[in-house]
């Protein structure tokens, strides 16, 4: 099959087989971390740390088959160090006002097109924690399954299903008449 | 299908209409095409035993002077926090001076640096006799420091412009590099005039013999309740140019307020050490923190972390009246709310509130006597200063309830005080 051969290929240390597997999804990719990161700037950046890692760790891979999942696994870690690192930058002009919380900034950094729509999901993702939100995200918006998204956020399938299904529930709560400000 | 898939399923149609961007395969093919991969092999025990005995010695040999020998970087006295201007003034830091002509002909200057265990610093100046040095500063991007052992990443950096716009004086703050590197490169992108990002590098010869010595490190290892779980101060890392205390926390509603360590500060001796910032990150390990403090005091008698207050809540099952019209203040706990009116618009009826910048309502529903609807989001977060305060002003929006007289509060979440003071003995 086409694409074992290219992960075999990938793994013997050949960079042109690597990149592309990864032009094969790169816009499942890159929305994955559009998610995480916000904005174009750091979603890119973000890519390019994964490949990095990738191109260093390909070897490592046991079951090639799941080289997808493998991969955007590593993309969500790099994606989750960025955020971390970034959230101690204070940029100069910012000085005056309040800090920001993960929140704020998250906010602050979506791209403007689109906002009416997203406002509602948006708002309505704030209601659930943020692991709930991650894992819905993960589910619903960007079509991975549950394993996967297990490996991902480093927990059990259990309790992905039940992040999930407690995320819901309590949209549904908010939705329908929710109580949480 | 729920409505709530209904709206995933329209968000996810919506994302899918973002595609990647065309630069995508360029940068990621840059970025590969000078990397090597090394192949890790597992040493044999004697090989890494002798590796240990050479580095021992490798150790000992060089690291034993630590002496100070350094020059006094000039220029930079405006950027610099006070801590580090004494550090500089007496001859604490490395001149480097090494240029770099950017692509819109600004030169880089990596003026010197000072580091130790906890970070390393990096002055430098931007110039460019045609102005516009802003846009210059705005277009470019540090990203890490490497070397032998080191790949230190950029954490934050402040900067000042003259008049003229023609000269920028900066310093960035990295994590420290590893004390056997002698070469060091730091890594930057620079947006180039068609908008794309050039990677860039510029070297410059280091001498970890100059670095700081650290003053102070040792466990802490005090734990403390507070309401949502435990927070567990681990170890100290004092250095010359900052004191970083390290720990781990298990908390619920952590991010129910802005900065949960916003209220917690280092004594030495009595007196307070000004406070240079946080951070908190989650894996799974738990979630870890951070909290950055200037230097210590050379002389040291007493060391106190004091938490006056931190993430709490507070139940209050409590209904506040209201008139439409005026505005309306009510205790709730310690805290004060503050309900500005009640509009009705086509979105529902919407009830302006405010309250201190720390307080979150739980549980809130709006209604009369007989009848409660619940809140269905809450809109237009603003900050405003009153009195030297910082208060929250919100709308909350509930469905339309023409008669509502009363608001119902299940509980809050807020910086409760817990003034708890953990002693670090000093060894």
């Amino acid at each position: 099959m086409e694409f074992l051969r290219l992960v075999k290929k990938a793994q013997k240390g050949n960079k042109e087989a690597l990149l592309q597997l990864i032009m094969e999804q790169q816009n499942e990719y890159y929305r994955l971390a559009y998610t995480y990161m916000g904005n174009q700037h750091d979603a890119l950046d973000a890519m390019e740390d994964m490949i990095v890692k990738l191109y260093e760790n390909i070897d490592t891979l046991k079951k090639r088959e799941s080289f997808y999942s493998w991969s955007k696994t590593i993309l969500v870690n790099c994606c989750k160090t960025m955020i971390r690192k970034k959230q101690k930058i204070v940029l100069i002009d910012d000085w005056d006002v309040p800090k920001c919380s993960d929140q704020d900034y998250y906010e602050s950094t979506k791209d403007q097109v689109n906002r009416e729509h997203q406002m509602d999901i948006e708002n309505m993702l704030k209601h659930v924690n943020e692991k709930q939100a991650e894992a819905i995200q993960l589910k619903y918006l960007h079509d991975l399954d549950y394993q996967s998204i297990a490996e991902m956020t480093n927990v059990s399938v259990g309790t992905v299903k039940s992040r999930v299904f407690q995320g819901l529930k309590k949209m549904q709560q908010v939705y329908g008449g929710g109580k949480i400000e | 299908m729920s409505d709530i898939e209904k709206k995933l399923q329209a968000e996810k149609d919506r994302l899918n209409q973002t595609t990647a961007p065309p630069e995508l395969e360029h940068r990621l093919r840059t970025v590969l095409e000078d990397k090597k991969r090394t192949r890790k092999k597992k040493p044999l025990l004697w090989k890494t035993l002798i590796a240990a005995i050479l580095l021992f010695g490798l150790i000992s040999y060089n690291y034993n002077g630590l002496a100070y020998y350094g020059k006094k970087i000039l220029g930079f006295d405006e950027v610099n926090s006070e801590t580090l201007n004494q550090l500089n003034e007496a001859g604490y830091g490395q001149i480097i001076d090494k240029e770099l002509e950017l692509s819109n002909g600004t030169i880089l200057t990596l003026n010197g640096v000072i580091s130790d265990e906890n970070r390393m610093i990096v002055y430098y100046t931007l110039s460019n006799p045609n102005g516009n040095i802003a846009e210059a500063y705005n277009d470019l991007w540090a990203s890490k420091i490497t070397g032998f052992l080191t790949s230190s990443q950029f954490e934050s950096g402040s900067a000042e412009i003259n008049e003229s716009e023609t000269e920028l004086k900066g310093m960035m703050d990295f994590e420290a590099p590893s004390p056997f590197a002698k070469k060091l490169t730091m890594h930057f992108d620079e947006k180039t005039a068609n908008g794309q990002y050039v990677e860039k590098e510029i070297s410059f010869a280091f001498d970890p013999n100059q670095a700081l010595r650290t003053s102070i490190k040792q466990p802490i290892n005090q734990s403390m309740q507070v309401d949502g779980g435990t927070i567990t101060f681990k170890s100290i890392i004092a250095s010359p140019t900052m004191t970083v205390i390290k720990g781990s926390m298990n908390v619920d509603h952590l991010d129910r307020v802005r900065s949960p360590f916003s209220e917690t500060y280092l004594f030495a001796n009595g007196t307070p050490i000004a406070d240079l910032g946080s951070g908190i990150s989650t894996n799974i390990t738990g979630t870890k923190f951070e909290l950055e403090f200037d230097a210590l005091p050379s002389h040291l008698d007493s060391l106190e972390l004091h938490v006056d207050k931190f993430v709490g809540y507070h139940k209050l099952d409590k209904a506040v009246m209201f008139t439409p019209e005026e505005e309306v203040e009510a205790d709730i706990g310690s805290k004060k709310l503050t309900i500005k009116h009640l509009k009705h618009t086509d979105r529902g009826s919407e009830l302006t509130i405010v309250t201190d910048e720390d307080v979150m309502l739980d549980e809130v529903s709006m209604g009369n006597e007989s009848r409660r609807v619940e809140l269905i989001t809450t809109i237009g977060q603003t900050y405003e200063e009153a009195d030297g305060e910082m208060r929250k002003k919100r709308t909350l929006l509930f469905d339309e309830t023409k008669e509502a007289d009363r608001l119902y509060i299940g509980g809050m979440h807020y910086m409760k005080a817990y003034n708890e003071t953990i002693n670090i003995p000093i060894k």
